[in-house]
């Protein structure tokens, strides 16, 4: 079932090449778009493209990439032979009749099948990967074809096993090959052969009927074995091995490569089936829980006693991995979680300093301003786009040595792609379902069997869901409407977040934007106040407006979380409020602006009561002291003006502190004429206060997918055209109509100031035109060009060079100037390739 | 906006001035443990002996989940529910039955785990022969411990193996000018229907009642546990003056007398004595064949009771207690045991019925001096909280606060010997100790009750189940450090309904900035939690020209 009737119509393709040749544009972008590593770097022309898409590594990661169905008929046709006609590689696939067609064109679109329906050809590297070899079974569970199970035999055997089998004798091993293979091949002879096969013969063979196709035979083979082998119905393998050949094992099959044959997917439903505004208000509600627990979790390492330090080889140790669950009191394996989140978010990484520890990053202070929504957005995309996977944390990796949280060895590149596959899914499902796990990770296993491995892709299935219960990304178990939007933006969309004035239009909104704008309403709106009761319990009945809840922190200790949080006054927490600064009139004021009901009087009398000792004691920091029993010598300093810098007091007759240390402090004084010994330090008080930890600005870590991303339409056809023309230039095809060129403008390049020049190559970028731009090569030679920019990133330009007809990369810096080419539609005149 | 607020730490929090928190009382209460009365927000807890007191009192997963959903704000977290539905699910699987032929047998209609349970090194000796894949025997006398260890287990056995009747004997109440108050009747109900169990009243609300109900609804003979003698004699009278026993029908069991009567109450104290090792009054037990066994004060019950409780699974048993909270955390014990929870009522509620009266409770600080201080601060850290508690500036404002509330009936109240005899030396007031005959104590118990005296001093033994009917002022010199149930036991004291409809006034002297206040402020967060709102107030202030021309230098 071609696609493309064009291409048989012409005479039939001898190589993958050809046939790549005979395609059109959008079914080159289609095969370019499904695997996208074929495009790193833009090969030459078609042979080109053609060889890269045998290749091993390319070919694995096609395989890797096909349904189960496909998958299923790639190894039907490896056990073919090649090349097939299309019936004969239906018959290996009874059952499947129906979705063979789409199977086969899938495989056709990824470059893995070609030729015509009559000569199906399985690109040389899949069919070695699939066939089945002595040293790796099929995963069909067959067996080695009968001609390759005999190589080397002595043609005298050969026709001994003719005659066993009860054929008449050839002259060449060749033909008696064939004049088995026609036995296996015909049912009614075959029937009548086994017909008079012993009982054990019968069950042996049916034991390796569905493979491994190998058994283990003693050394003087018992007599059914020995009937087995003299009609090759098995044949030796290795030294007391024998294996069932391939045509003898699809006879006891009756014709089927696989025992099953899995042509539709399994369907992931019926779930259980809530309402779309249940699962919304779960969600949401986890979503403010989700922003509420990474807020605690790095406020916890914001501190000097709370921020963790970084082991040797990287990463959280266990002891402090336990640490954090037990403060933020959630399980280990979920502590683990918001950590990594924070991580893959920017949120939190290693301060790099000397006792290297993990501390917020400056990103998270601009976090806290952004309103709840678009934290949420920014956790939910970090979390989908993340290669890391917290629930590996705990484990062990191959070497058996314990994976730790922010360590290494956390990266799974099939991550992300399993986790959108896994969504997809649930949003596939009506609105408000909830499927079951296994039926999830059933489906995945038919989507992609390759991927990531089975029991990897399970457990990655199964945390994808927790994590988006955990994260609000469902509610119930059901996708919530406004985490869908985020499913629909592109993996390696970068953020939004640097808004571009040409992109800030509401009809150009990312899909952050809209799912931000569909969580917003769902959130309860912060409350100005709180309940206190007369057993020193404020309730905040609903989150908190931010500056509230940061003074409630200091004034009182968070006792219950939750939809609404408890918070308890103790003498500490007052303590703490005096310490930060708020006086006891303060407080008192703070709290009748923010309770709805009166004061319970304890209340009130706690804070008087600790107010009334608070500051009765007094300490301070000091560098250094100066002690003297002279009371005149010390007042003489103190008074003295060139030590005004060394900020002295008297705190005694006979003491003076002063904020500088003690080095400089003797330094000075023997400067003004001194003669001060020092002390020893014992005494001497230091105190500083803590500031909150930060450490310097980080990027967040960049997730390490193990394929190259999902490249954008405009570098699809920049690139299926650049193959094209290189294609034309090796000869390999006629010259096709070609996109009429616009010509370069006469006259000097343009020479525009360097954010011109940005902005218009950016603006051609997304309108896909061709602009006119002066250029100076790396020897300095000035020159002029027309392309069409593909991308403008990074301080490069990746363009479609009308002139050279290929895709290059230009420095932005060596571009003197760039102007609009005009419409593509312009004077038509060929680029001068002369 | 609805009232409840469901946390992820399994509290929920209501807010009892919303509309619909009477609704959602009523419908939260089967399951969840009220935990904090305060003011405003009354918080529940979630906890797994809750969740099984529901499933026993005929409560499913589905009507806690509803409830939850129905009144909570916000979405309620999936993992609570999930492990509301887990935890429900697991009481029931395993229950309790009479085998016709195998006795005591133990079902499951679920048979991993049966599976699960019998390989359990704890039950393996209490069961006999498999009798069918979902059945095993049980012997008999292990059908305590087998309910304490499947509890322990995780999985909480429904005994349905139903009771003896014991021994026949007609007991009718004798409603003559009262009545069984409503919720009094319904807690009798509830326990009968649920077989045995344990009813939660507050103080004051008529505990004995509850059981002079339940068992004039037995019919048989009953076997009453109480604390102590005092509170025996109590019993007795009341028995005697509110149902048709006599005087003869009733025995006390004590350290002094040894009768055995239709209706006998025994103190723990008798039954835990060990004399060479055994229990020689464990005997009572099988004495007679009882039809149903009263726990007085459940909270208190020492841990020997216990043990014989789990031979006397057969008979009826009903525990009457305040608080299901035990400072030991034995509260699983008394699940398996004694029973399940049958009736509940917070005290605001029936205080709100006019059954009990309202307290103002008031704490007061007192000012060290500076010598005092200077003590305090040397003291020894063993000796701190006594040297605090008794020091002699609480003395004097404790006597400054008898003498302001002179002429009405004042109890004094504390802990160390010393000082309650030294106070009472200087108000003239007789002191109850544990040295106290008891022929003493009720003496002046009768004439404290009749109004001869207005002012007693007593320690720890006043503490349990004495009724002082007239009471209106208790002041609580010192205590024991931080005592939750015995503050609920105080106030009790003074909470019993006055006849003159006077308000009930509680001090608490404290010494300010000492351990003391630390303990006090232990004891009132309690009080707070229970709805009661307290006052904290300066002594000087309290008595600043309040008697200043009465006091004597």
């Amino acid at each position: 079932m071609t696609t493309e009737p064009a291409a048989e119509r012409r005479a039939a393709p001898r190589t993958l090449a050809d046939e790549l040749r005979s395609r059109t544009d959008d079914a080159l972008a289609a095969l370019l778009r499904a695997r996208p590593d074929l495009l790193s770097p833009v090969p030459g022309d078609l042979s080109q493209l053609a060889t890269r898409a045998g290749a091993r590594p390319s070919v694995l990661r096609a395989l890797e990439r096909l349904d189960r169905f496909a998958l299923q008929a790639a190894e039907a046709l490896a056990v073919a032979p090649d090349p097939s006609p299309y019936g004969e590689l239906a018959a290996l696939l009874p059952g499947g009749e129906e979705e063979l067609p789409r199977a086969l064109g899938l495989l056709r679109e990824r470059a893995l099948v070609w030729g015509g329906d009559d000569r199906l050809r399985l690109v040389r590297t899949a069919r070695e990967l699939l066939a089945p070899s002595a040293s790796r079974p099929s995963p069909t569970g067959l067996g080695p074809s009968l001609a390759e199970a005999t190589a080397g035999m002595s043609p005298g055997r050969l026709q001994e096993i003719l005659t066993a089998a009860g054929l008449p004798t050839t002259h060449d091993p060749v033909s008696a090959l064939e004049s088995l293979a026609s036995l296996f091949g015909d049912r009614e002879r075959m029937d009548a052969l086994l017909g008079q096969a012993p009982e054990e013969a019968r069950a042996m063979l049916a034991k390796l009927m569905w493979g491994p196709p190998y058994g283990e035979v003693s050394e003087v083979p018992s007599p059914p074995v020995r009937w087995l082998l003299d009609r090759a119905l098995l044949l030796p393998a290795a030294p007391r091995t024998v294996v069932l050949p391939r045509e003898v094992a699809l006879h006891l099959r009756g014709g089927r490569a696989h025992r099953r044959l899995e042509p539709l997917p399994p369907p992931v439903g019926p779930g259980r089936a809530r309402t779309p505004a249940v699962a919304d208000s779960a969600g949401a509600g986890q979503a403010l829980a989700a922003l509420a627990a990474v807020e605690e979790l790095l406020e916890l390492w914001s501190t000097d006693a709370g921020a963790p330090p970084v082991l040797r080889a990287g990463g959280l140790g266990v002891r402090d991995l336990k640490r954090t669950a037990v403060a933020l009191d959630v399980s280990e394996p979920v502590a683990a979680f918001w950590i990594e989140l924070a991580y893959a978010a920017g949120l939190l990484a290693s301060d790099g300093e000397e006792g290297e520890r993990y501390a917020p990053t400056p990103a998270y202070d601009a976090w806290l301003e952004e309103p709840p929504e678009r934290r949420w957005t920014r956790l939910a995309r970090a979390w989908l786009a993340a290669t890391r996977l917290a629930g590996l944390v705990g484990g062990r990796d191959a070497r058996s040595r314990t994976l730790g949280a922010l360590g290494p060895g956390l990266d799974r590149g099939p991550a992300p792609e399993l986790r959108r596959r896994t969504l997809g899914l649930l949003a596939a499902e009506p609105a408000g379902t909830a499927p079951e796990a296994d039926a999830v990770a059933a489906r995945l296993d038919w989507e992609c069997p390759l991927r990531g491995g089975a029991e990897l892709r399970g457990r990655i299935v199964r945390w994808t869901l927790t994590e988006a219960e955990l994260l609000g990304v469902t509610g119930r178990g059901a996708l919530t409407s406004y985490a869908r939007p985020l499913l629909d933006g592109s993996a390696a969309d970068p953020d939004t977040a640097g808004p571009e004035p040409e992109t800030a239009g509401p009809d150009t909104a990312g899909p952050a934007d809209t799912a931000a704008s569909l969580l917003a309403p769902l959130l309860p709106e912060p409350l100005d106040h709180v309940l206190l009761q007369a057993d020193l319990t404020a309730v905040a009945p609903g989150p908190l407006r931010r500056h509230l809840a940061e003074t409630l922190n200091t004034l009182a200790d968070v006792e219950s979380k939750g939809g609404a949080t408890v918070y308890r006054f103790t003498p500490e927490s007052v303590r703490r409020a005096l310490d930060a600064g708020h006086s006891a009139g303060d407080l008192h004021s703070f709290l009748a602006a923010h309770s709805r009901t009166p004061v319970p009087q304890p209340l009130a009398y706690l804070i008087d009561d600790v107010a009334r000792r608070h500051g009765r004691l007094r300490v301070g920091a000091a560098g250094s002291y100066v002690r003297c029993d002279d009371d005149t010598l010390l007042a003489e300093i103190a008074a003295d003006r060139r030590a005004a810098s060394l900020g002295l007091r008297l705190l005694a007759p006979t003491v003076l502190a002063a904020q500088a240390d003690p080095a400089t402090l003797l330094e000075r004084l023997r400067a003004m004429g001194y003669a001060p010994a020092a002390e020893s330090a014992e005494g001497d008080v230091v105190v500083h206060r803590a500031d909150a930890l930060r450490t310097p600005p980080r990027t967040a870590p960049e997730p390490v997918p193990d394929g190259p991303p999902d490249p954008g339409a405009p570098l699809l056809a920049a690139a299926v055209r650049a193959i094209r023309s290189g294609d034309v230039a090796a000869g390999g095809a006629p010259p096709r109509p070609r996109r009429p060129v616009p010509a370069a403008p006469g006259g000097p390049p343009p020479r525009t100031p360097a954010a011109d020049t940005l902005a218009v190559l950016r603006a051609a970028a997304r309108r896909g035109t061709p602009v006119w731009i002066g250029h100076v090569d790396a020897d300095g030679t000035a020159g002029q060009r027309v392309v069409e920019p593909v991308r403008v990133e990074g301080g490069l330009v990746t363009a479609y060079d009308h002139t050279a007809e290929e895709v290059r990369t230009y420095p932005l810096h060596r571009i003197t100037g760039a102007a609009d080419a005009g419409a593509p539609d312009g004077p038509a005149e060929t680029a001068g390739r002369a | 906006m609805s009232c409840l607020i469901v946390q992820s730490d399994k509290t929920l929090l209501l807010e009892v001035d919303h509309e619909q928190a009477d609704d959602c009382r009523r419908a939260i209460a089967p399951f969840a443990e009220l935990e904090r009365a305060p003011e405003h927000i009354h918080t529940y807890r979630l906890t797994p002996l809750g969740l099984w007191n529901a499933r026993a009192a005929g409560h499913d997963a589905e009507q806690v989940v509803d409830a939850l959903v129905t009144y909570s704000r916000y979405p309620v977290p999936h993992a609570l529910l999930v492990d509301v539905a887990e935890t429900m699910d697991r009481y029931g699987r395993l229950r309790l039955l009479k085998h016709p032929v195998h006795g005591l047998v133990l079902e499951s209609s679920d048979r991993p785990v049966l599976e699960e349970i019998l390989r359990s090194k704890r039950i393996q000796p209490l069961v006999g022969a498999r009798i069918d894949p979902d059945t095993v025997a049980v012997h008999p006398s292990e059908r305590g411990q087998i309910k304490q260890a499947l509890l322990k287990l995780g999985w909480p056995a429904e005994d349905l193996a139903g009771y003896v009747d014991g021994e026949a004997h007609p007991i009718e109440l004798d409603e003559d000018g009262w009545a069984l108050r409503p919720y009094q009747r319904q807690a009798v109900e509830n326990f009968w229907h649920g077989g045995s169990g344990v009813v939660v009243l507050p103080c004051g609300a008529g505990k004995t009642l509850v059981g002079a109900g339940a068992m004039a609804t037995a019919k048989a003979t009953t076997l009453i546990l109480v604390t102590n003698t005092v509170s025996a004699r109590q019993w007795k009278s009341e028995l005697v003056r509110r149902t048709s026993l006599t005087e003869s029908e009733v025995g006390e069991y004590s350290g002094a007398k040894k009768e055995i009567r239709p209706v006998t109450i025994a103190t723990y104290q008798v039954l835990t004595t060990k004399r060479k090792g055994v229990y020689p009054h464990l005997e009572l037990f099988d004495s007679r064949d009882w039809g149903l066994i009263v726990y007085d004060e459940v909270h208190l019950l020492p841990a020997p009771v216990f043990k014989f409780t789990a031979d006397l699974q057969a008979r009826r048993r009903i525990g009457l207690t305040a608080t299901l909270v035990r400072e030991d955390g034995r509260e699983s014990d008394v699940f398996s045991l004694i029973g399940p929870k049958r009736f509940d009522a917070p005290w605001k509620e029936i205080e709100a019925q006019g059954y009990i009266a309202p307290a103002d409770c008031v704490e007061v600080r007192v000012d060290l001096t500076e010598s005092e201080r200077l003590a305090y601060a040397t003291a020894e850290s063993d000796e701190k909280y006594r040297f605090c508690s008794t020091t002699a500036s609480k003395q004097r404002v404790t006597e400054a606060l008898v003498r302001r509330h002179a002429g009405q009936q004042t109890l004094v109240i504390g802990q160390y010997i010393d000082q309650l005899d030294e106070l009472g030396e200087h108000l003239g007031a007789p002191v109850i100790k544990g040295d106290t005959g008891n022929a003493q104590r009720e003496k002046l118990f009768d004439a404290f009750r009749a109004g001869e005296l207005s002012v007693l001093v007593v320690s720890k033994v006043a503490n349990f189940s004495i009724d002082l009917p007239e009471a209106t002022v208790a002041i609580q010199v010192s205590g024991t450090f931080g005592s939750r149930q015995e503050e609920a036991q105080r106030l009790g004291r003074v909470l019993r309904p006055k006849a003159d409809g006077h308000e009930a006034r509680f001090y608490s002297v404290v010494a300010r900035d000492t351990v003391d206040q630390d303990f006090a402020a232990h004891r009132q967060r309690f009080l707070a939690e229970q709805g009661y709102a307290y006052r904290i107030v300066d002594a000087s202030e309290l008595l600043a020209g309040d008697e200043e021309p009465d006091e004597v230098g």
